[in-house]
C-alpha cells in the first residue's frame, strides 16, 4: 500500500517511514510541509497521505488545510491526521467536513505498529478512525443526568470503539462477537441515548462524537 | 480699527434702519460707518457744522422758552457726539448721538423759524411749511432719542431680544410722524404761532388717535428706554456698571431738577437746562469712565441733596411750627432763625451719618457685617472649593467686608508677590492680572490704597489691597475687619499651599500608577509570549524526540522479538509504555503552559476542552463574535480553569456553569453596564462568568492562583469579583476590557 509523509520533525518522519516500510507498506514520498505533500501527492495520488497537523509556515493547523486541498483534488487519498494533541473540535470538524476515509491521532500511536498500520488501513479503506484518547475523555465526561449511565459495560465499549470509527464488521472482529450481537449492542445504544437510527459509518461518528461532546 | 468700524456700523444698523425711515435719514447717511475712512472722519464735523448753523441761526431769531430744550439738545448731543466719535471713531453711541443732536436741530431751526416774527409782525418766508418740518419728525425723533438712550453706552441694544420693540417703536413712531405730518394734531396743544400748512379732510379722527394711542406710546418710548437702562444696570458690571451709574445719576440730577424747577418756580426751565448734563455726561462715561469714581459721587450727590432737603424741611417746619406756638408771626424772626439753625445744628450730625449709611447701601449694595465676612470665609475655606476659586472668594469677602472700590490678593514672598485674584472680577478672563512680581512697599498708591500684608507663622505669605475712592477713609471697625480677613487669609493661603502639594503629589502618584499599570500590561504580554514560546518549544523540541525515541523504542522491540529474546522485547516493550506515560504527562504540562487550542481556535474551542476534562458537568456557553487579543483570550482560559479546578476541589457542587460574553457598551444588561471596569476603552468588554451550585462560602479557599489571576486580570484593567454566599453556590465574575 503506498502511503505519503508530511511532517516537519525529520526524524520522527524518517523513525516513521522506516516503521511503516518494515509493516510492508510503499512510503511513496515524504515532505516537510503541506505544499510540497500537495506536489507529491498530486503527482502520484497514494492510497493514504499521514500529515502532521501543525506544520510550517505557521505552525497551526496546516494539516487540515492540506488534507482539505487533497480531498478536493485527489478525492480517492486517504487522510490521516497525526497531533501531539488531540482536541475534540479538530475531530468534529474532519467528521464534519471529510464524507470518510479521514483519521486522527495522536502522534504517539505510530509506535504502536500493529494498531497504527491497522489504523492506516481502515483510513485507506474509506472508515474514519478517531484517537482512542479523545474517545475515552468523552464517554468519561461527566454529565448531568448522564444518559451513560443506562449503559451496560459492553455497551459502553461499543459505544467508545464506534466513536473511533469502528465499523460493525471491525467492531464483531475485535471484540470476538457476532455480527448480530453487535448489532443489537449498537440499536440498543442508539435507543438508549436518543440517537437518530444509524446511517452509515460515517454519519454514525459524528453523532456519536457530537452526542458526547453535547 | 477697520474691523472695529465694520463692527459698529453693524451694530448701529438696528438703530440705522429707523433713522432712515425718518428726520435722521441725512444724518445717518452721514454718519454710517463702511464708507470709508476720510468720509467717517470728516461726517462727525461736518454735521457738527450743520447743527452748530442751525441752532446758531434758530437762537438768533428769538428766545422762545418752549423751544430751548430742542436747541440745548441739539448743541449738546451734537457736541458730545463729535467727541466720542473723534476719540472713539466708528462708536456707535457716538453716531447715535450724532444723529439725535442733528434731528433736534433740525427740530429747533424749524420751531424757531416759524415762530419769529418780523419787525412788521409778520412771518419769514415759507415760515409755515418750515415750522411744519420742525414739527412733525418729532415722534420719529422721539424714537430715535429712546434708541439712543438704550444703547447707551456701547451703542448696541441692551440684547437682540430687543430688536422687536425698536421695529415696533419705529413702526408707532413713523405712522405717528405721518399723522402729524397731515394733520395739524400737534398743532393743538403745542405753543405754536402757525397753522398747519395742510388741509385735508379727516382731521377730528386724525386728533382723536392721536390723544389716544399717540399719548401713550409717548409714554410707552419713554418707558421703553427707561427700563432698558435699567435692565442694563442690573446686569452690568465693571467698567460699563460704571459707565451706567454715572449716566444713571445724571438722569436722576435732571428729573430732580426738573422736580426742583416745578415745585419751587412752577417752570420747567431748570429741568429743561439741566437736560444738557445728560449727554455731557454720558458722553463723559464713554469717553472717560475711568477718570472720576461716580460712586462717590452718587453718594455724595445722595448725601448733600438728602441733607438739603432735611435742613430745608426742619428749618421751615421750625420757624412755621414753633413760631405758630409761641404765637409769633411767620415773618422774619431773629429768635426764631436762631433756635431753627441751633436745632438743625444738634441735629445734622447724626442725621448726616444715618444718611450715609443709607447712600452707602443704596450705592454699595447691601455690606457685609465683620462677623458675616470671617463666616463666609470659613465656610468656602471648608468647602470643597479649588484655590482659584477660594481666592477670588477672599477678594470678594474682603471687598464685601469693607465696601472697597478695587481688592486685589497678592500671593507670595517679599519682592515676589504676585497678584492671584481681585475684586471685581476681570472682565475678560484670560491672562493673569500681573506677571511682574512685586515688592510689598510698591503695593500702596497714595492715600487710596490700603495694604494689610499676610503673614503666618511669622513669614510673608502674601498681601491685601484695598481700593476705595478717595479721601474714602476706612473707618477703625473696617480697618480690624481688613486685619482679622488677613489674618485668616494667612490660613487660607497656607491651606491652599498644602492642597497644591498634595494635587503635586497626586500627580505624581497617578503618574506612576500609570507607568506600573503599563509594566504590569507589558510583563502580562511577555509572559504570555513566553508561555507561547515555551508550548512551542516542547511541541517542536521533546515531545517530538520522545516520539521519535518511542519509535525507535518500537523496532528495538521488534527486532528483540524478531531474534527470539523475548525477554529483551518484553523490556522494551515496557519502555515504550512508560514513555508514552510520561509523553502523556508532558502533554498535560504543555497545555498548563499554554494551550495551542486557545491560540489557534480561540476561546469557544479552549474552554470546550476544560469542560470535557472537568471532574464536574460543566455547561459553557460562549458568546463571542469576534477572536480577542491573545492576552485577553489566555487571561480568559486561565481564570476558568483556575474556577473549574477550586470548584471541584472545594465547592461540592453537582455541576458547574461558564459563559464568556462579549459586551459592548452600547447593548448588554444594565447590571453589567454599572460593574464596568476603569479604563473600558473603546467600551467593549469581554464578562466571563463561572458558577456553581456548591455550599458556597468559598472566600477561604481561594490560593494563590486566585491572586495571580487578580494581578494579571488588574494588568489589563479588569477585575475579579466572587460571590460565595455560605449555603448560596460559588459566582466568580471576571471582567476584561477589549475595546
Amino acid at each position: 500500500m503506498r502511503v505519503m509523509l508530511a511532517d516537519d520533525a525529520v526524524l520522527f518522519r524518517e523513525g516513521m517511514a522506516r516503521i511503516l516500510l518494515e509493516a510492508g507498506f510503499d512510503v511513496a514520498g515524504q515532505a516537510g510541509d503541506g505544499a510540497q505533500l500537495l506536489e507529491l501527492v498530486l503527482a502520484q495520488p497514494p492510497a493514504v497521505a499521514i500529515i502532521d497537523l501543525r506544520m510550517p509556515p505557521g505552525h497551526a493547523t496546516e494539516g487540515i488545510d492540506v488534507a482539505v486541498e487533497i480531498r478536493r483534488q485527489a478525492p480517492d487519498v486517504g487522510l490521516l491526521l497525526l497531533s501531539q494533541h488531540v482536541e475534540t473540535h479538530y475531530a468534529v470538524r474532519l467528521m464534519t467536513e471529510f464524507d470518510g476515509g479521514v483519521g486522527y491521532l495522536l502522534k504517539d500511536r505510530v509506535s504502536d505498529l500493529a494498531a497504527f498500520a491497522g489504523d492506516v488501513r481502515r483510513v485507506a479503506a474509506g472508515d474514519c478512525v478517531i484517537d482512542p484518547e479523545l474517545v475515552a475523555r468523552l464517554v468519561d465526561r461527566k454529565r448531568a443526568g448522564d444518559p451513560l449511565a443506562a449503559l451496560t459495560a459492553r455497551e459502553r465499549t461499543v459505544l467508545a470503539l464506534m466513536a473511533q470509527g469502528r465499523s460493525n464488521r471491525a467492531l464483531s472482529d475485535e471484540l470476538y462477537l457476532s455480527a448480530k450481537t453487535i448489532e443489537a449492542h449498537v440499536r440498543n445504544i442508539f435507543t438508549k441515548l436518543d440517537l437518530p437510527p444509524d446511517a452509515g459509518d460515517h454519519r454514525r461518528v459524528l453523532a456519536v462524537l457530537a452526542f458526547l461532546r453535547s | 480699527m477697520t474691523v472695529d468700524a465694520r463692527l459698529a456700523s453693524d451694530e448701529v444698523g438696528e438703530a440705522g434702519t429707523a433713522l432712515d425711515a425718518g428726520v435722521g435719514a441725512a444724518a445717518a447717511g452721514a454718519t454710517r460707518g463702511g464708507r470709508g475712512h476720510r468720509l467717517g472722519r470728516a461726517a462727525p464735523w461736518a454735521v457738527g457744522a450743520v447743527v452748530a448753523a442751525l441752532v446758531v441761526a434758530g437762537s438768533a431769531l428769538g428766545l422762545h422758552l418752549s423751544n430751548v430744550h430742542n436747541g440745548l439738545i441739539a448743541a449738546s448731543f451734537t457736541a458730545v457726539g463729535v467727541v466720542v466719535v473723534s476719540r472713539r471713531p466708528g462708536h456707535g453711541e457716538g453716531r447715535l448721538f450724532l444723529a439725535t443732536g442733528l434731528a433736534h436741530a433740525v427740530m429747533f431751526f424749524g420751531r424757531q423759524y416759524g415762530a419769529h416774527l418780523t419787525d412788521g409782525g409778520g412771518t419769514l418766508p415759507g415760515a409755515t411749511w418750515v415750522q411744519w418740518a420742525g414739527v412733525w419728525p418729532l415722534p420719529l425723533v422721539l424714537v430715535l432719542t429712546g434708541v439712543t438712550l438704550l444703547c447707551f453706552p456701547d451703542g448696541r441694544l441692551p440684547s437682540p431680544r430687543w430688536r422687536p420693540a425698536v421695529a415696533a417703536m419705529v413702526v408707532a413712531g413713523g405712522a405717528l410722524s405721518l399723522t402729524s405730518a397731515l394733520w395739524p394734531v400737534e398743532y393743538a396743544d403745542d405753543s405754536l404761532s402757525l397753522h398747519h400748512p395742510l388741509d385735508i379732510g379727516g382731521y377730528p379722527t386724525a386728533q382723536q388717535l392721536w390723544n389716544g394711542p399717540g399719548r401713550t406710546a409717548y409714554l410707552l418710548f419713554q418707558l421703553a428706554w427707561v427700563v432698558g437702562v435699567v435692565v442694563r444696570l442690573r446686569r452690568a458690571h465693571g467698567d460699563e456698571a460704571r459707565q451706567l451709574r454715572w449716566f444713571a445719576w445724571a438722569v436722576a440730577v435732571g428729573a430732580g431738577a426738573m422736580v426742583l424747577g416745578l415745585v419751587l418756580f412752577r417752570s420747567p426751565t431748570l429741568g429743561v437746562l439741566a437736560v444738557p448734563v445728560i449727554p455731557l455726561t454720558a458722553g463723559l462715561a464713554i469717553v472717560k469712565y475711568r477718570l472720576y469714581d461716580i460712586d462717590l459721587v452718587i453718594r455724595k450727590t445722595l448725601v448733600v441733596g438728602a441733607m438739603a432737603v432735611l435742613v430745608t424741611v426742619g428749618y421751615v417746619a421750625v420757624v412755621l411750627g414753633v413760631g405758630r406756638v409761641l404765637g409769633v408771626s411767620a415773618g422774619p424772626s431773629p429768635l426764631l432763625s436762631l433756635v431753627a439753625t441751633a436745632m438743625v445744628a444738634v441735629a445734622f450730625e447724626p442725621a448726616r451719618r444715618r444718611v450715609q449709611v443709607a447712600a452707602d447701601r443704596l450705592v454699595y449694595g447691601r455690606r457685609a457685617s465683620p462677623y458675616e465676612a470671617l463666616a463666609r470665609l470659613s465656610a468656602q475655606l471648608s468647602g470643597d472649593v479649588p484655590h482659584v476659586d477660594l481666592f477670588s472668594g477672599l477678594a470678594s469677602t474682603v471687598a464685601a467686608g469693607v465696601g472697597a472700590a478695587e481688592v486685589t490678593l497678592w500671593v507670595g514672598a517679599d519682592g515676589e508677590l504676585v497678584a492671584v485674584a481681585s475684586w471685581p472680577p476681570p472682565t475678560v478672563p484670560g491672562p493673569p492680572l500681573s506677571s511682574t512680581p512685586r515688592a510689598l512697599a510698591s503695593l500702596g498708591d497714595g492715600g487710596r490704597t490700603h495694604v494689610r500684608p499676610i503673614v503666618h507663622q511669622g513669614s510673608l505669605r502674601g498681601a491685601i489691597t484695598v481700593t476705595r475712592a478717595p479721601g474714602d477713609v476706612l473707618a477703625p471697625s473696617e480697618d480690624r475687619l481688613l486685619a482679622d480677613l488677613a489674618a485668616q487669609a494667612g490660613l487660607v493661603l497656607d491651606n491652599v499651599g498644602l492642597g497644591v502639594e498634595l494635587q503635586h503629589r497626586l500627580h505624581q502618584i497617578s503618574v506612576q500608577a500609570t507607568e506600573l499599570q503599563a509594566a504590569a500590561k507589558r510583563i502580562v504580554a511577555a509572559q504570555y509570549e513566553a508561555r507561547q514560546r515555551i508550548e512551542r518549544d516542547l511541541h517542536d523540541g521533546a515531545q517530538q524526540r520522545l516520539v521519535t525515541l518511542a519509535l525507535s523504542l518500537q523496532a528495538v522491540a521488534d527486532r528483540a522479538e524478531a531474534g527470539g529474546d523475548a525477554d529483551l522485547a518484553a523490556r522494551v516493550a515496557d519502555a515504550r509504555a512508560q514513555l508514552i506515560a510520561a509523553l502523556a504527562e508532558l502533554r498535560e504540562m504543555a497545555r498548563g503552559i499554554h494551550p495551542a487550542i486557545l491560540t489557534q481556535e480561540g476561546l469557544e474551542a479552549a474552554l470546550g476542552f476544560l469542560a470535557e476534562r472537568a471532574p464536574l458537568p460543566v455547561r459553557v456557553d460562549v458568546d463571542l463574535d469576534r477572536r480577542l487579543a491573545p492576552d485577553i483570550e489566555a487571561t480568559a482560559y486561565f481564570v476558568v480553569s483556575e474556577a473549574l479546578t477550586n470548584a471541584a476541589k472545594h465547592s461540592g457542587a453537582s455541576a458547574i456553569a461558564v459563559t464568556a460574553t462579549a459586551m459592548t457598551s452600547t447593548s448588554g444588561t444594565s447590571t453589567a453596564m454599572s460593574t464596568s471596569g476603569p479604563g473600558g476603552g473603546g467600551g467593549g468588554r469581554l464578562v466571563i462568568e463561572v458558577s456553581d451550585d456548591g455550599r458556597g462560602g468559598a472566600d477561604g479557599h481561594w490560593g494563590s492562583g486566585l491572586q495571580g489571576l487578580v494581578d494579571r486580570l488588574a494588568a489589563l484593567d479588569g477585575r475579579l469579583t466572587v460571590h460565595s454566599p455560605p449555603g448560596g453556590g460559588t459566582r466568580l465574575e471576571a471582567e476584561i476590557p477589549c475595546g
